[in-house]
């Protein structure tokens, strides 16, 4: 543990260790701060729930709003890739990449989530198998919402009108899985008691070291220490277990 | 249903006067000549002008067609169907465009906030988009009312009004059926146009203009079989409430989960 109390004054010492650049924060927020009104102008177009604000004038400024947020959704990544190409290639590479762990990690959040039983977890890089499918569905959808929209926004009048439609409808189902996605991170980043730290890592960049060594064992330790251990954990418990039955 | 009207055109009587065509931009206050912005352009053909736009929103097609028999000169009033099954009505997300009265597909100018989506979901492509400023989205929808104001009140449209040549009418719809098919026999047996339909029977649920036509659809550059856009009840019917499911379980999972671990994790053993 690295929460040591030192003598009788009870005073924590945690060694923090940083997770995210500026420029990763940065653009998080960005992302964040432009996708919100996006999916809330984009979802009044898309159903007829809000119709009396889509109507007339209002209707219009919301559509121009909408263009508006959607540049700077679309030059943040752009920008990204100009100042730092590199470790966006890094990005890509590290959340595209998806291992077997991963299936014991899925199968193990539900009742860590819930149950805060986190024994079972296999070792994860710097970002777990939920944060990596939820940075997977981020890229792809602001990919799509992209070509999409510009085709909507540019192209119509030009491009034939079963490319309109198509492109409607790729927009409306990214924007219904963007936005599941959304509520589910939204959800685990902020409302969840257990993951108090991930605000903290997104405003200054930092996680405390015994969250990196618990959640993200591939990272700190590295991948092939991490895996080891992992076995040894395993090995470990199987022993324990009749014992436990025993009880 | 009864209530219902439709407009009849006959284009065996048609003569391409287009008399509707300025009946329609002097009642509903419509630009013609404008020097400087609409200029009449010599293209070499009697259509003028060449497509439907914001501000014609009936004209006169010219098709030339030939079966090998005799050769036919056709006059096509073109314009908004007003379908039954509208497609239009359905993707509109500000019910600018609705079902009105005498089954009407009315228009609200006030209400549009120029999505554009009518003009793109239109088996017939009729719905045209004023754009008034393509970066920032600014348009308007313009389309065939039917004289909504006129008809509602008793008269007929504007351009049924003018109509020199009886070529067209306005009127209860299966009394307009009726006339159709009398004048389609009428057509077939004495005036040797063995080839005679009515078009918008039965298309779309039924079409708000019935034509008699003295060729076959497609000569008229008329889709044979019009449909409603299958990415609209797409979007419509199965998007819009799957979204709306999709979004409300994971948000109320959410809360359940919260509530659960609520419950469960003592937060005095996690750093």
């Amino acid at each position: 543990m690295s929460v040591k109390i030192k003598g009788t004054s009870g005073t924590f010492q945690i060694r923090w260790i940083p997770k995210y650049t500026f420029l990763e924060r940065l653009g998080h927020w960005v992302h964040a701060a432009a996708y919100i009104p996006l999916a809330i102008t984009g979802f009044m177009l898309f159903a007829p729930w809000f119709e009396p604000l889509t109507q007339g004038s209002a209707g219009q400024t919301y559509r121009f709003l909408h263009r508006i947020f959607s540049i700077a959704l679309g030059i943040m990544p752009i920008v990204y890739a100009v100042l730092q190409p590199r470790r966006l290639w890094m990005h890509l590479r590290e959340n595209f990449r998806f291992t077997r762990e991963d299936i014991g990690w899925l199968k193990a959040a539900i009742p860590y989530y819930i149950l805060g039983r986190h024994v079972e977890m296999p070792p994860q890089p710097r970002f777990n198998t939920g944060e990596r499918l939820n940075a997977v569905t981020i890229i792809i959808g602001t990919v799509l919402f992209g070509v999409t929209g510009l085709l909507m926004w540019f192209g119509r009048g030009y491009i034939p009108t079963w490319m309109y439609r198509l492109a409607v409808i790729i927009h409306d189902l990214t924007a219904i899985v963007t936005f599941a996605m959304f509520i589910v991170h939204f959800f685990l980043a902020v409302v969840h008691p257990l993951m108090w730290q991930s605000l903290v890592s997104m405003r200054y960049g930092v996680v405390s070291e015994s969250y990196a060594r618990e959640h993200h064992a591939m990272w700190y330790y590295g991948e092939k220490r991490a895996r080891e251990m992992w076995e040894k954990h395993k090995a470990e418990k199987e022993e324990q277990q009749p014992a436990e039955q025993e009880r | 249903m009864t209530d219902r009207y439709a407009m009849y055109i006959d284009t065996s009587k048609c003569m391409a006067c287009r008399g509707c065509q300025v009946a329609c931009k002097q009642w509903n206050d419509l630009q013609g000549y404008v020097p400087g912005v609409r200029e009449t352009v010599n293209t070499g053909t009697y259509e003028n002008p060449l497509r439907l736009d914001p501000q014609t929103w009936t004209r006169i097609k010219f098709r030339e067609y030939d079966d090998g028999e005799r050769f036919q000169w056709l006059f096509l009033k073109e314009g908004c169907m007003h379908c039954a099954e509208a497609a239009c009505v359905d993707v509109c997300p500000t019910r600018a465009l609705k079902h009105g009265p005498h089954g009407i597909t009315t228009y609200e100018r006030d209400l549009c906030n120029g999505c554009g989506y009518c003009s793109q979901f239109c088996p017939f492509h009729v719905p045209q988009l004023e754009v008034i400023n393509r970066l920032t989205g600014e348009a308007k929808n313009s389309k065939c009312t039917f004289c909504q104001d006129r008809t509602t009140n008793g008269l007929n449209p504007a351009c049924v009004k003018t109509c020199p040549a009886g070529a067209l009418d306005w009127g209860d719809r299966n009394a307009i059926l009726d006339k159709a098919k009398a004048r389609v026999e009428l057509l077939k047996t004495e005036w040797g146009f063995p080839k005679a339909n009515i078009y918008g029977e039965t298309q779309l649920g039924g079409l708000g203009r019935i034509y008699v036509l003295t060729a076959p659809p497609s000569a008229y550059d008329l889709p044979e079989k019009p449909s409603y856009p299958v990415s609209a009840t797409l979007w419509q019917k199965i998007l819009q409430p799957v979204g709306g499911v999709v979004l409300t379980v994971t948000t109320l999972g959410a809360f359940v989960v919260y509530l659960a671990s609520r419950r469960h994790i003592e937060m005095e053993k996690v750093e």
